[in-house]
């Protein structure tokens, strides 16, 4: 469970703090995620779950505690590095490139993990236009597994929210990620396309990690195997949503009975 | 479908040099009907263009603004002065490689401290450093000339070219096109450069970080050195083409590229097209030509040359040309294209972009 030594865990928070000013957004808090498994971040607005990734993603530096990614072999990782490593991870909201097309801001999900340099580019070497070429057909081959290739050239301000959804969940998986987060996936989507998502995020699993932060517990509830709950920047409670959903801590929190 | 958005990343290297290699023998050609001194102000125009492409890329591309282009090109020429002073029969690629790597370097002093501001802030530290320009030349005298600056012929016309005019201003002739032609061909392989660059992952990681930079990190761009490398290529472009400005007029002085230049070359990046090839052209034609352009308003007008304001006619035109791009045509005179065609296209289908759908 959180804070022990454990190599399996894809990423692993052990006594993390971070405080701003004299706010203390996140109270020493430990949790892990294993490899395939699907963990769901919840807790009331303001619990820290944003920090909590932007810790993971190096965004925030902590006060204290450590980030350790044991099965990527890995330790705290810079943003930029996140992707090379394999942890791809999805904004709040949508997040695209506006000026780009769908199936560029699809490409750009594997722009981390190329060698191809600087002289490549400027000379236009044949072996860097082989490599857009394939990218261009990973990206096609990512947008036709979530059904959304005939939005391929369509700029993102000119498709609807669901499908900018997808085609931000398209480009984090561009990567070939080995732990996926996901910051609220859930939020704008109407019912047919919360179905799909769940349904995708449960497939994604025989391959990655998937940690995702949900506001929608009729959402998160069924798919996920563990749930850690925040609540003003502490974990109140972890483990199977079946004992979560009866914890008296975490009803408090919830309903504000204890704040 | 829609498919306005579906341009980058297209297109072989070889069509890029085809059509590079195309539009630079069509100027050529051109420079060979001009009188020698339209051929003159070709050749300024063709310089003018390398740095307007150079901030066309930093600017479009990466999303930064810079006001000390003209700095650059000052770095450039001065580089090119000291150097045909001391070694005035090396080939003249040497010349050029040379400005470049300067301009480069004083891009990357630039952009260290720089890719930690934005907007204002970064564009005051550009405009800082090209206003530090003159005072150093005027300073360091015995390595610049000091306010007279560094006179130098390094641009000498092959014989066989020479051989190719004939009549009373053979000379003349000859020296004004081999200048011409000798810049265009310079601009052609820049252009055919940054082509690829904007076809390149090179340049969507610029585009990335332009739009998004929080989601560019999260795919693996590493932001400082992406913005600096941006910084860096726009340098080199200016430095060489302040090279190039400065071996077609055979001087640089403190004067020679003032700041008023660096508002000049954003004037003539938007009014030709923010981030394209196209629009680079089009802004060091009008550059090239804006004199001739002057004149000929001055004398319809009848406003006298020397006065207050027939000697700023040049800024005026522009200003008002630049309002008159900013209203209806954002995306430049390069834009005018496309949106014909979109216009055409919109007749036979409804509405492409108009709507959310
Ligand atoms: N950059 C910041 N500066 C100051 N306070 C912050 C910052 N980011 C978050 N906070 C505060 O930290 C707490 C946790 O925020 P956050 O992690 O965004 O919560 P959640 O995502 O669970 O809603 C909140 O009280 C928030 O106001
Ligand atoms: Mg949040």
């Amino acid at each position: 469970m959180s804070g022990g030594p454990s190599s399996e865990a894809t990423a692993e928070l052990v006594d993390v703090t971070v405080r701003f000013g004299g706010l203390l957004a996140l109270d020493r808090i430990s949790f892990d995620v294993q490899a395939n498994e699907i963990v769901g971040l919840i807790g009331p607005n303001g619990a820290g779950k944003t920090t909590a990734f932007n810790v993971i993603c190096g965004f925030q530096k902590p006060d204290s505690g450590t980030v350790r990614f044991p099965a990527l072999g890995r330790t705290a990782l810079k943003p930029s590095q996140l992707c090379a490593a394999g942890v791809a991870r999805t904004l709040q909201g949508v997040g695209l490139f506006v000026n780009m097309s769908v199936l560029e801001n699809v490409m750009a999900g594997a722009q981390g993990h190329v060698g191809r340099g600087f002289a490549s580019s400027l000379f236009g070497l044949p072996a860097g236009r082989r490599h857009e070429l394939a990218l261009r057909d990973h990206a096609m081959v990512q947008l036709e597994r979530l059904g959304i290739a005939q939005f391929a050239s369509s700029l993102p301000g000119s498709i609807p929210y669901g499908i900018s959804k997808k085609v931000s969940l398209a480009r984090a998986l561009m990567g070939n990620p080995s732990l996926l987060m996901l910051d609220e996936p859930a939020s704008g989507l109407d019912e047919s396309e919360l179905d799909e998502l769940a349904q995708l995020i449960v497939e994604l699993r025989e391959s990655m990690s998937v940690l995702l932060v949900e506001h929608n517990m009729d959402f998160v509830m069924p798919l996920v195997h563990r749930l850690v709950v925040l609540n003003f920047g502490e974990v109140i409670a972890t483990g199977a949503p079946s004992t979560i959903r009866t914890n008296p801590d975490v009803l408090a929190a919830y309903l504000g009975v204890d704040p | 479908m829609k498919r306005l958005a579906l341009f980058a990343n297209q297109g072989a290297t070889s069509s890029r040099l085809v059509g590079v290699l195309l539009l630079t023998l069509l100027t050529l050609a051109i420079t060979f009907v001009l009188p020698p001194v339209a051929d003159s102000q070709l050749a300024s125009g063709a310089a003018i263009s390398i740095v307007v492409l150079g901030l066309s890329w930093l600017i479009g591309w990466s999303g930064q603004i810079s006001l000390g282009n003209s700095g650059f090109m000052a770095v450039g020429a001065y580089a090119t002065g000291i150097w045909a002073h001391h070694h005035a029969s090396s080939p003249i690629i040497f010349t050029f490689v040379l400005a470049m790597a300067v301009g480069a370097f004083s891009g990357l002093i630039i952009a260290i401290p720089s890719t930690r501001l934005r907007g204002p802030y970064l564009a005051g530290m550009t405009l800082a450093f090209s206003a530090a320009i003159a005072p150093l030349a005027q300073n360091y005298t015995s390595i610049t000339g000091g306010e007279g600056g560094l006179f130098f012929n390094t641009l000498t016309t092959p014989h066989w070219f020479l051989n190719l005019f004939s009549g009373q201003n053979a000379t003349i002739d000859a020296n004004a096109q081999w200048t011409a032609d000798l810049a265009v061909v310079v601009a052609g392989v820049t252009f055919f450069f940054m082509a690829n660059l904007f076809h390149s992952h090179t340049g969507r990681a610029m585009r990335l970080v332009r739009d998004n930079d929080v989601a560019a990190e999260l795919v693996g761009v590493n932001l400082p050195r992406t913005r600096t490398l941006a910084f860096v290529v726009a340098a080199a472009f200016a430095g060489l083409g302040g090279s190039l400005y400065a071996l077609i007029n055979a001087t640089v002085t403190p004067s020679t590229f003032p700041l008023t230049l660096s508002i000049t070359l954003l004037t003539l990046m938007v009014l030709g097209g923010i981030g394209t090839l196209s629009g680079a052209v089009i802004g060091g034609i009008i550059y090239a030509f804006s004199s001739n352009l002057v004149g000929h308003i001055n004398s319809l007008t009848g406003i006298n040359p020397t006065s207050n304001l027939g000697a700023n006619m040049q800024g005026i035109i522009f200003g008002i040309l630049l309002i008159l791009t900013m209203l209806f045509t954002p995306r430049g005179i390069a834009g005018l294209g496309p949106r014909f065609g979109r216009l055409v296209a919109n007749r036979r289908r409804v509405a492409p972009l108009a709507t959310g759908e």
